[in-house]
């Protein structure tokens, strides 16, 4: 038996209609975790409403080798459609921005809409930063 | 518990003595300085006069080396929240910024 892998897409619980997506990359991601586990993002269910907009939070590390699953991920993800990078190294490179096999930032990848900042950031800010940075309905 | 929302400058506080811009790992703070001579006093002195603060944001690590270095304390933790902005280049927090975030 093989299945494919789907990732799990969660909604902003204080603004449904926002779906989001994670590229689990580094240290960051587990902030977007700890999102979850405060009840500021929930699993999609399959009651939710039609999703309004789909937003990529590329949260860590991005490095030459994970490159084309960011971008592959990116690519699944339907218009209107946002990337956002969460904290210093999906911003920038972050600490290791000298490293010759970490990208400079996801812009170097994907067409970037917001920038978290943090290292990590904390996940109410991160969810503060996705409500400030997508388009008002 | 508390949170590293961001970090701000008291102004008055720095002397422009670059300990911090030496100290960070990630390289992010930039400091514009110039020199004053000051002939009031006992004898004539030279001081430092800071004319530019800047932290990058997108690149800072918070790591809080730089509120450690600060022999004078003029940066510090504060609990205004960090930058979420749409463009890269904005994340680069100026004096005034820095500053609004030590009041
Ligand atoms: S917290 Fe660390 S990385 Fe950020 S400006 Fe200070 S020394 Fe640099
Ligand atoms: S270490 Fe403190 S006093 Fe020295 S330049 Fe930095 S902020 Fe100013």
């Amino acid at each position: 038996m093989s299945a494919a892998f789907t990732p799990i897409s969660y909604r902003v619980v204080a603004e449904p209609t926002v779906r989001v997506h994670v590229s689990e990359l580094a240290c960051c991601a587990i902030e977007v975790g700890s999102a979850v586990a405060l009840g500021l993002l929930q699993p999609e269910a399959p009651q939710d409403a039609p999703a309004r907009i789909d937003v990529l939070l590329v949260s860590g590390t991005v490095t030459e080798l994970l490159a084309p699953a960011v971008q592959a991920q990116w690519a699944a993800i339907g218009e209107p459609r946002l990337a956002i990078a969460v904290g210093a190294c999906a911003s920038s490179g972050g600490p290791y921005w000298d490293s010759i096999v970490v990208l400079n930032g996801i812009s170097d990848l994907i067409e970037t809409s917001g920038y978290i900042a943090g290292c990590p950031p904390d996940p109410r800010r991160i969810i503060d930063g996705v409500l400030a940075l997508v388009p008002t309905p | 518990m508390s949170v590293r929302e961001s970090i701000g400058l008291h102004e008055q506080s720095c002397t422009s003595c670059l300990i911090c811009v030496r100290d960070c790992p990630s390289q992010c703070i930039e400091i514009e300085r110039h020199t004053e001579q000051l002939t009031e006093g006992r004898r004539p002195k030279t001081v430092h006069v800071l004319d530019a603060f800047r932290i990058d944001y997108a690149l800072c690590m918070y790591c809080g080396i730089c509120v450690d270095v600060c022999p004078t304390d003029a940066l510090i933790w504060s609990p205004v929240a960090g930058l979420a902005l749409p463009s890269r280049a904005a994340l680069v927090s100026d004096r005034e910024d820095l500053a609004r975030r030590a009041q």
